[in-house]
């Protein structure tokens, strides 16, 4: 339902992305792995135009949008369905969890204020702050900063889910409340697609493991092949560097 | 030898320099409703690098900070009738240039200096909110105008408040120069009042005290007003 075609992304002098192809299907759990500085973050946003990228295409839906000729109205329209979780969390600081959830369906889909309550309330619920409505960013924990922006997320019904390293920012003790939400959506069937260094994530929700360094695709496949089975030597250096000595795989 | 304060004349002053409040706080009312919006359309096209706006608001804020107010009162109040008088001779328009009222020289000159102010504050003001919060907003699928409407803009306003408050003092304050091209606000009907029998200490405590009481007014005026615009950075009481 969703695929990145040759996609290419340079901040001055750094070529961040070198052509990256990925395919998404719709209900997939896909999780980005690999070392800081591989573009996985950039990839991430150029899907929805936070950051544009200089060349490639988006297919979205058997939509085709040249990324370098993309116009407001179809960033825009893809926008209305496809959703972001910010590494930050990023809500809205002068509003509360419940007018967070709510502000995209008032104002971007014009949806009656009692409706959209209804659903905000029902989204925070999912992620278990319906005692926390009236609450002020500031007011909250990162982990429940963060389960208010899954919910303005999973709020807006949209096709994909898009997850920035959402436990990046959290201390230690704060992930786990996350990573839970996270699963639990996975099961209802949204398709997600997760930049995340959460190994443990990536090997029990995942339907597709892609592995990026350098700003291109090293080597993809199912959880199992990635972390039991890698191919390439460069996957291989990483998984070591990034689990335990004593990690073992179950699958 | 000095007779001390002549009270009377000390009381009966107060109630002529508070009449010329009035006065300053039209020129005050006037000049932020042109200035409001013009600083904050300028700053907005400057932060968004429309082209020639920003070097024009540049060259713009140099100019007025780079002169008192005082100067700049003289220059239009000289200049300004001149060209009109040029301009209503050459058109046929029968009006005398010396019969218009000093206040619309207020008008322009304050408005004109205030704009410059703004547009500093709104700018470091519209810069204070983070980038993130405008990617939140389009991630939600607001647009542009939305995203600055309903995101960006509340929440640079209420770091823009303690700025926009001591403009406005200063703003006020700035009218008793006023006195300059006989605009008759607080400070030159005191002195007015004082001619008569050299009193200058009293009508000058009088001038003193009925500015002091009207900014202390305006100040706690935007502190409450602020108060109720911030009250999500307030952390919830320990009850």
């Amino acid at each position: 339902m969703l695929q990145l075609k040759d996609i290419h992304k340079q901040f001055g002098d750094n070529h961040v992305l070198k052509g990256v192809d990925i395919s998404v299907e719709k209900g997939d759990v896909v999780v980005i792995l690999g070392p800081s500085g591989s573009g996985k973050t950039t990839l991430l946003r150029s899907i929805n135009f936070l950051e544009r990228a200089d060349a490639g295409e988006i297919i979205f839906q058997d939509k085709t949008i040249d990324t370098k000729t993309a116009t407001k109205k179809e960033i825009h329209a893809l926008r209305q369905k496809i959703a972001f979780v910010f590494q930050n969390y990023n809500l809205f600081q002068h509003k509360t969890a419940l007018e967070n959830v709510t502000e995209g369906l008032i104002i971007a889909r014009k949806m009656k204020k009692d409706e959209a309550e209804k659903i905000g309330v029902q989204a925070l619920e999912k992620v278990g702050l319906q005692d926390k409505l009236d609450a002020y960013p500031v007011q909250l924990s990162g982990g429940q900063q963060q389960r208010v922006g899954i919910a303005r997320a999973i709020a807006l019904n949209p096709d994909v889910i898009l997850f920035d390293e959402p436990t990046s920012a959290l201390d230690p003790e704060l992930v786990g409340e996350v990573l839970e939400v996270m699963k639990e959506i996975a099961h209802d069937g949204i398709t997600m697609v997760v930049v995340t260094h959460e190994m443990d994530f990536a090997r029990q929700v995942a339907d597709k493991v892609i592995f990026m360094a350098d700003g291109v695709v090293v080597e993809e496949g199912t959880p199992k092949e990635i972390f039991v089975h890698p191919k390439e030597e460069r996957t291989r250096q990483f998984l070591k560097r990034v689990l335990p000595e004593d990690y073992t795989v179950y699958i | 030898m000095t007779n001390g304060l002549d009270y009377p004349f000390l009381f009966q002053t107060f109630l002529v320099a508070l009449s010329g409040v009035p006065i300053a706080l039209l020129v005050t009312v006037v000049a932020l409703l042109f200035a409001l919006p013009t600083g904050f359309a300028f700053a907005l096209s400057s932060l968004n690098n429309v082209p020639f706006i920003k070097q024009f608001v540049r060259l713009y804020i140099s100019f007025v900070r780079g002169t008192p107010v005082i100067v700049q009162i003289f220059v239009v109040y000289s200049s300004v009738p001149l060209l009109l008088d040029i301009f209503f001779t050459a058109n046929n328009i029968n009006v005398n240039v010396y019969d218009i009222h000093p206040i619309w020289y207020a008008f322009i000159i304050f408005a004109f200096n205030t704009t410059a102010i703004l547009i500093e504050v709104f700018r470091s003001a519209l810069s204070a909110v983070d980038r993130s919060q405008i990617e939140a907003a389009y991630a939600v699928g607001l647009n542009t105008v939305q995203a600055y409407r309903r995101i960006v803009i509340p929440q640079a306003l209420i770091v823009a408040m303690p700025n926009l408050c001591t403009a406005t003092i200063n703003l006020v304050k700035a009218t008793s120069l006023g006195y300059a091209i006989s605009l008759h606000e607080i400070t030159l009907k005191a002195k007015v009042a004082a001619n008569v029998n050299y009193n200058y200490v009293e009508a000058y405590i009088d001038i003193f005290i009925v500015y002091l009481l009207l900014c202390m007014t305006i100040e706690f005026l935007f502190r409450q007003y602020e108060k109720k615009l911030s009250k999500y950075k307030m952390q919830p009481s320990a009850a």
